[in-house]
């Protein structure tokens, strides 16, 4: 029964969701699992996500304990009747040790979606209605200046990036391959902190491997997390919206253009898929209607 | 209550491994108690509700409520209802519902179950439908896998100890030596709780309630009048999956039933004298004494210590629960209403309550029976 297929594939997709690190809630050791898994014992923990989910999973741990810091591996869970492979999210040992909750820093607010959804010009409008309250944070880059570049990015060597990313210095970052340059993005500590110290927020125009990382660093409750949408009932209007917005910026060749769009359908089918990180998803078809419904989603900034 | 719904009569067969006995028979054996008990004629049932979970798995039959009606000359009106382990509870309700809408004049509600037929491992993944198939099932986890999981965080919060723990299931066997319909007559010491094979860590074979065949069968009315009248009728649910839930060691289902339940009775809790709860594992015995609110949170196992001690200050699980009775899963509910009855008139007090549940708490009702010969 439990080995159907389309039972298997429903469960597969959400096993994806469980790809996170988090702590034990609570495990057990069943002597006896049912027949399909083998007749050796199996530890099941209940796992509290970073994300604050909780999920089931095989430890991988030979004397768990509760509160224990546990991270994901894929594997191959079993094979069914009909030579099905099953893969499955188990957890394993992260360190040895219980970790105290993770503190709360401030909050980031932190703006993704397609190219040509408008992340950019919303951050500055934010930045700009609300200037006592927020600033944008700018992103480490190797790649060089482009001349549509709007004091956004801090460029860099590959080498310097690497030995930051190596210090630490670099919380997050990702690595778009292109077809003429393998570039490096990422967001330093030193930005985000500075912000805060100062007593605002800090805006991040981001995608989903730095907001990934932005939520393991900081604690996923300390993002406050918009996804963009283009306006359109269907992912073939919205995605000629985007098509239309790229081609009047004028910025790029029909050849990148056409990358981005790739790029594009990826990035809508992901807030769907990673839903458990975006807070609020907002579709800007009208920038001063999408700043006035943001401010009122942002508790510090309702007044402002 | 709308209506004063009486228990006019009740019926069960012995819980246990009926090799003999298939699903028809054990229905008839305890339709034909019921019917002898309240000395109605069989053509004053206006309609039938059946409670069951697992027939079309371990049985290969659907549609129970057409096979129990069949058992009648006159072929009464009949549904099946269906919430896991809480099946019988919901058919209670059901049956209330129609009745108190004037629908119906007299119900038989018949739960049954005949687990037997299928082997331990079908029989436990069966089970396992009572939890989310998508989100509780895939790690290989079972109902006793959720009931270890949850004893284990409730050890880590409260301090519950394994020896602790053993005692729940003595108190239950010590209750169904009396009782000859319990599949289980014989005592059984906390210490051979403690040395049970291990199941699922920290949850011994002894801790779990068993497999079982059996049937339980009462008749509800408005027109007939009987000394058992049903005070409330409350059915809660929650999510389908322990992941979903802010904590695993307590069921709000319970809680709000109970809360519901009292305001519907217009009584207080210090009023119900006896209770029969639903001990699926030791640990959700101790869990629901504290849900019901017969215990501080942490503490529902001093109420056990108690009772094993022999200083109750409340008749619960008289019958031996589902431990030591046996839980054929579907006639579980309507079980536990028989006995709150017959322990309402043993010690002759006046209120009752007969908690159940389905899964782990997602589906809860619960009854509270009224005394009218006090």
């Amino acid at each position: 029964m439990n080995n159907s297929a389309s039972i298997v594939h429903r469960a597969l997709r959400r096993e994806r969701e469980k790809f996170l690190p988090g702590t034990i809630v609570s495990f057990t050791t069943l002597s006896h699992p049912p027949a399909r898994f083998g007749p050796m014992p199996r530890t099941i923990g209940m796992i509290l996500l970073e994300n604050r989910r909780r999920v089931l999973g095989t430890l991988l741990i030979e004397k768990p304990f509760i509160e224990q810091s546990v991270r994901p591996r894929m594997r191959l869970s079993h094979v069914t009747e009909e030579g099905i492979r099953v893969y499955e999210v188990a957890y394993e040992a992260s360190k040895n040790v219980a970790v105290a909750p993770q503190k709360f820093p401030g909050y980031i607010i932190a703006l993704s979606g397609p190219s040509g959804v408008g992340k950019s010009t919303i951050s500055k409008m934010l930045t700009k209605a609300c200037s006592d309250y927020t600033a944008n944070v700018p992103i480490l880059t190797t790649r060089d200046p482009k001349s549509g570049d709007d004091g956004e990015y801090i460029y860099t060597t590959e080498k310097k990036f690497e030995s930051m990313k190596r210090a630490g210095s670099i919380i997050t970052s990702t690595q778009i391959p292109s077809s003429n340059e393998n570039r490096q993005y990422g967001y330093r500590a030193t930005d985000i902190e500075a912000i805060w110290n100062k007593g605002k927020m800090p805006i991040v125009v981001t995608e989903i491997h730095l907001l990934e990382g932005l939520a393991h660093h900081y604690g996923r409750s300390s993002v406050l997390s918009f996804g963009l949408l283009p306006p359109g009932r269907t992912k073939r209007a919205r995605l000629s919206q985007l098509l239309h917005r790229l081609r009047a910026r004028g910025r790029e060749s029909e050849e990148h253009i056409r990358d981005r769009l790739k790029n594009a359908e990826h990035d809508l089918a992901l807030f769907r898929e990673r839903k458990d990180l975006f807070d609020h998803i907002v579709v800007n078809e009208d920038l001063t209607v999408m700043i006035a419904s943001m401010k009122k989603k942002v508790p510090a900034l309702s007044g402002a | 209550m709308q209506q004063d719904i009486f228990l006019v009569g009740s019926g069960l067969t012995r819980f246990g491994e009926w090799w003999d006995k298939g699903l028809r028979d054990l229905m008839d054996e305890a339709i034909d108690a019921a019917l002898r008990s309240s000395g109605l004629n069989v053509l004053d049932i206006d309609l039938v509700i059946v409670a069951n979970m697992l027939a079309e798995v371990t049985n290969d039959q659907a549609d129970l409520g057409a096979l129990a009606s069949s058992l009648m000359p006159h072929h009464p009106a009949a549904l099946r209802v269906e919430a896991a382990c809480g099946s019988g509870s919901v058919a209670l309700h059901t049956a209330c519902a129609f009745l108190e809408s004037g629908r119906a004049k007299t119900v038989l509600v018949i739960g049954v179950e005949k687990m037997t037929d299928a082997s331990t491992d079908a029989v436990s993944e069966a089970l396992m439908g009572a939890a989310d198939s998508e989100l509780d099932a895939p790690p290989g986890l079972t109902f006793l896998g959720i009931f270890g999981l949850i004893a284990k965080r409730y050890m880590h919060e409260f301090g519950l100890t394994r020896e602790q723990l053993s005692i729940v299931s003595a108190v239950h066997h010590r209750n169904a030596t009396e009782n000859p319909f319990a599949q289980f007559q014989q005592e059984l010491s906390p210490e051979a709780v403690s040395e049970s094979p291990l199941i699922s860590d920290p949850l011994r074979l002894f801790d779990c309630s068993p497999i079982s065949d059996g049937a339980a069968a009462c008749i509800l009315s408005t027109k007939h009048r009987a000394p058992m009248r049903i005070r409330a009728s409350q059915v809660t649910s929650d999510t389908l999956s322990i992941t979903e839930r802010q904590t695993i060691v307590s069921f709000p289902a319970t809680r709000e039933a109970m809360r519901r339940a009292l305001l519907e009775a217009e009584i207080e809790r210090k009023d119900i004298q006896a209770i029969e709860t639903h001990d699926c594992f030791s640990i959700a015995a101790v869990i629901n004494m504290e849900d019901l609110g017969f215990a501080r949170e942490g503490e529902g196992i001093r109420l056990y210590e108690d009772l094993y001690a022999g200083r109750p200050s409340l008749f619960v699980n008289m019958g031996g629960g589902l431990k030591a009775c046996g839980h054929p899963v579907g006639a579980t509910g309507i079980k536990q209403l028989i006995d709150v009855g017959k322990q309402l008139k043993r010690a002759s007090t006046q209120y009752g309550l007969a908690h159940n549940f389905g899964g782990a708490c997602a589906s809860c009702g619960i009854h509270i029976l009224e005394n009218l010969a006090v």
